[in-house]
């Protein structure tokens, strides 16, 4: 069974509001989604394979990372950025800190944190490694040893 | 010898720096205690019931005598002057300070060692085979491409919140040391008619409650082409895996619960877009880099008319503690960390650094860690195994127990883990008391006992001659016995005897066992084989009848 997030908008990079469709309402209505600019809202155990005809239209896409431990948005963000080479925002939503260079490795480029920690550097979790030893969607200022 | 570069160690240190900040800000109140729990364990760190566990990885079991002596070092400084090698190829400390962690960890990443990925649902530390290199009639040292692997899946972006755990072994020789049918995903060396190398690939086995014997999911995958492989595979895990049902979430349950043939397409499909990559393609260059960082380095040696020492005990010794090696003019030597009335796998620090110096003097500074939980000298000169001996035996660690059956595998059980349903030390112990009788002892031959306190299978029960596992009935201790479980030909789970047994009656129970096996076998008949041709009905009547 898939849960509907709980998220059904976001601000886009250029500060613009989009409203989300699920997964199924998009694929259902490609056309009117289009015309209306709306994005697509992935939970976890959504098919993102449904979104691959009309990918290229979509103007936003955002991951839900509703569970800290639930590791399949970054299946999907690989898919999405890497195989399928989409070149829209990816959004995490719920996003976490300790997470958060696994999950632009994985080809998010945007987040919104689900949580704020006050004692904590923000650059020491998205630039906390210098090194990597695997191909991903983006390895954006690591030195790659493979 | 391999060791680390600059860039690793550099990495190392990067990942004990953040975990630092990670585990001030959980004593802070400022990370939660579910996050921070995911976040330890994938730095190897338990938080056990009497104190805090901290596992280290010491991978395809190599260890140098710097890196022995800084795990004795670790020992002394930052726990209660000893540590635990386990059957897969760590060494745990059970007495750590969490404030203390990050230093312990700077001090092994100066030496190349660290705890990463070591728990976790992550890809685990990846087991190889202790005797790979040295072993007459291997197809390939699998050890360069192990650590290709687990280069490849060090901080994985995408593979690094997986359902569960994921646990591998590579096997390069024809014997397999590694049970890669009980891992999660297997990796077995072989050759295609062409003479060309490359893995037949085995998903879904494991231990635990629904113990699996993992199926062949694909015959030949082409060398260059394993990391897209891998990927395709833990990309099925990843997306489809169970998450719902804590009992599920091993990769087993997925093959299982498709069909082997079934989960081989899924793979199948999902590699097709990966495999032809340019950058997946395994890189070539670095591993015949790996190939010469991991070739022996020793040179055949010609010892003339060499005659080795005529005496008893030596003898006796040998027999079960010295192997054949590879290269003319050299032994692989065995060195028992099970002493009686001690727990299987502890070491001293004081037994760490003395070895480390034996290590030096005889065996080119390297050692191995193996599943039996000892130590192995793979480079002596056969010339000087007599004198390693008497070294040995002067430091108490000349045990000639080494391949019989007093030397028992157990996991930590109810004297150290919270997990545990029935004691597993104190029962090797009693093993060992009542089989003290050496000649018996050799009569009786090399017998596996292996004990686990509780369903997790630590202590690898199923796939033992003997094994137990430990119950909790009634607020009592019981422990259920399988027979005949195995790996080095092919892999078998052990099978159940029957009813659980009392704690205070098992080893007794064991004493029935031995004693059928002996009126029973034939010639040079070993356990499993003697009870292939007589069954487990003997077994059975002599136990409960
Ligand atoms: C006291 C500390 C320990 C704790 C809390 C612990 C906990 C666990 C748990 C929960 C599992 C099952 C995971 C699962 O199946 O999903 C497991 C499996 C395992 N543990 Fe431990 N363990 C401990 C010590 C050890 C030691 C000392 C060893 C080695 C001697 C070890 C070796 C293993 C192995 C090989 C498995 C895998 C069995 C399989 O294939 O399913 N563990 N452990
Ligand atoms: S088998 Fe059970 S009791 Fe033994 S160490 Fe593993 S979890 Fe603990």
């Amino acid at each position: 069974m898939v849960e509907d997030s709980e998220i059904i908008s976001v601000v886009n990079e250029q500060g613009k509001v989009i409203e989300l469709l699920s997964v199924n309402e998009w694929v259902a209505n490609v056309d009117s989604g289009v015309k209306s600019g709306k994005g697509v809202v992935v939970t976890p155990a959504d098919d993102v394979g449904l979104l691959q005809e009309s990918l290229h239209k979509i103007p936003l896409i955002a991951l839900d990372f509703v569970s800290f431990d639930d590791g399949r948005g970054y299946s999907q963000a690989t898919l999405i950025r890497k195989r399928w080479s989409y070149s829209g925002e990816i959004r995490g939503i719920n996003a976490h800190l300790d997470q958060l260079q696994f999950m632009l490795r994985s080809g998010v480029n945007t987040y919104d944190l689900q949580e704020q920690y006050q004692g904590s550097n923000e650059h020491d979790y998205t630039h906390g490694f210098s090194i990597c030893y695997q191909v991903a969607a983006n390895n954006a200022d690591m030195k790659e040893k493979f | 010898m391999y060791q680390y570069n600059a860039d690793d160690t550099a990495f190392l240190v990067e990942r004990v720096d953040q975990f630092e900040k990670q585990l001030k800000r959980y004593l802070a109140g400022d990370l939660d205690a579910l996050k921070f729990r995911s976040l330890r364990l994938r730095n190897g760190l338990y938080m056990e019931l009497h104190a805090h566990m901290l596992r280290v990885a010491i991978p395809y079991g190599i260890l140098n005598t710097e890196q022995l002596r800084a795990l004795a070092d670790v020992a002394d400084k930052y726990d209660r002057g000893f540590g635990h090698f386990t059957t897969r190829q760590n060494i745990q400390y059970n007495w750590i300070e969490l404030p203390e962690i990050a230093n312990l960890l700077r001090d092994l990443s100066a030496v190349g060692l660290h705890a990463i990925q070591t728990s976790g649902k992550a890809m685990r530390n990846i087991t190889a085979d202790p005797f790979s290199g040295l072993t007459e009639d291997e197809v390939e040292d699998a050890r360069p491409y192990c650590e290709l692997v687990r280069r490849w899946f060090n901080i994985h972006p995408e593979f690094s919140w997986l359902p569960s755990k994921f646990k591998m072994a590579i096997n390069g020789a024809k014997l397999d040391e590694t049970a890669l049918q009980i891992h999660d995903l297997g990796l077995k060396i072989v050759k295609n008619d062409a003479g060309e190398l490359g893995f037949a690939s085995y998903v879904g086995g494991g231990l635990g409650a629904a113990p699996m014997v993992g199926p062949e999911i694909h015959p030949f995958v082409p060398v260059e082409d394993i990391l897209s492989y891998l990927e395709s595979v833990l990309r099925i895990y990843n997306l489809k895996g169970r998450r719902d049902n804590l009992k599920r979430l091993r990769i087993k349950f997925l093959v299982r619960e498709h069909g082997a043939a079934e989960f081989a397409k899924m793979v199948d499909e999902d590699w097709q877009h990966g495999k032809d990559d340019p950058e997946l393609k395994l890189n070539m260059e670095e591993l015949a880099k790996l190939k010469q960082d991991f070739a022996l380095p020793v040179k055949p040696l010609d010892l003339g008319d060499f005659k080795d020492t005529l005496d008893i005990n030596y003898s006796i010794w040998k027999t079960n503690n010295v192997r054949a090696h590879k290269i003319a003019g050299y032994s692989v030597v065995n060195i028992s960390l099970t002493q009686l009335g001690t727990a299987p796998g502890d070491a001293t620090s004081g037994q760490m650094r003395m070895i480390a110096d034996l290590a030096d003097k005889y065996s080119n500074s390297e050692l191995r860690t193996t599943k039996r939980q000892n130590l192995v000298f793979p480079y002596v000169r056969k010339d000087q195994v007599h004198a390693l001996w008497q070294d040995l035996d002067k430091s108490d660690l000349a045990s000639p127990h080494h391949g019989t059956l007093a030397h028992v595998v157990a996991c930590p059980g109810a004297d150290y883990c919270d997990l545990a349903k029935a004691v597993s030390i104190p029962i090797a112990q009693q093993v060992q008391q009542r089989f003290d009788d050496m000649d018996k002892l050799y009569d009786i031959g090399p017998i596996n006992i292996n004990i686990s306190g509780c369903e997790n299978s630590c202590g690898h029960h199923h796939i033992a001659d003997i094994g137990l596992l430990g119950l909790k009935k009634n607020e009592q201790e019981f422990y259920q016995i399988t027979l005949a479980g195995e790996t080095l030909q092919e892999t078998i789970i052990g099978r159940k005897l029957g009813r659980s047994i009392a704690g205070a009656e098992v080893v007794d129970a064991i004493e029935d066992i031995v004693n059928i096996y002996l009126e029973n076998r034939e010639e040079g008949e070993n356990f499993v084989d003697a009870f292939k041709r007589i069954g487990i009905a003997p077994f059975k009547e002599k136990v409960y009848g």
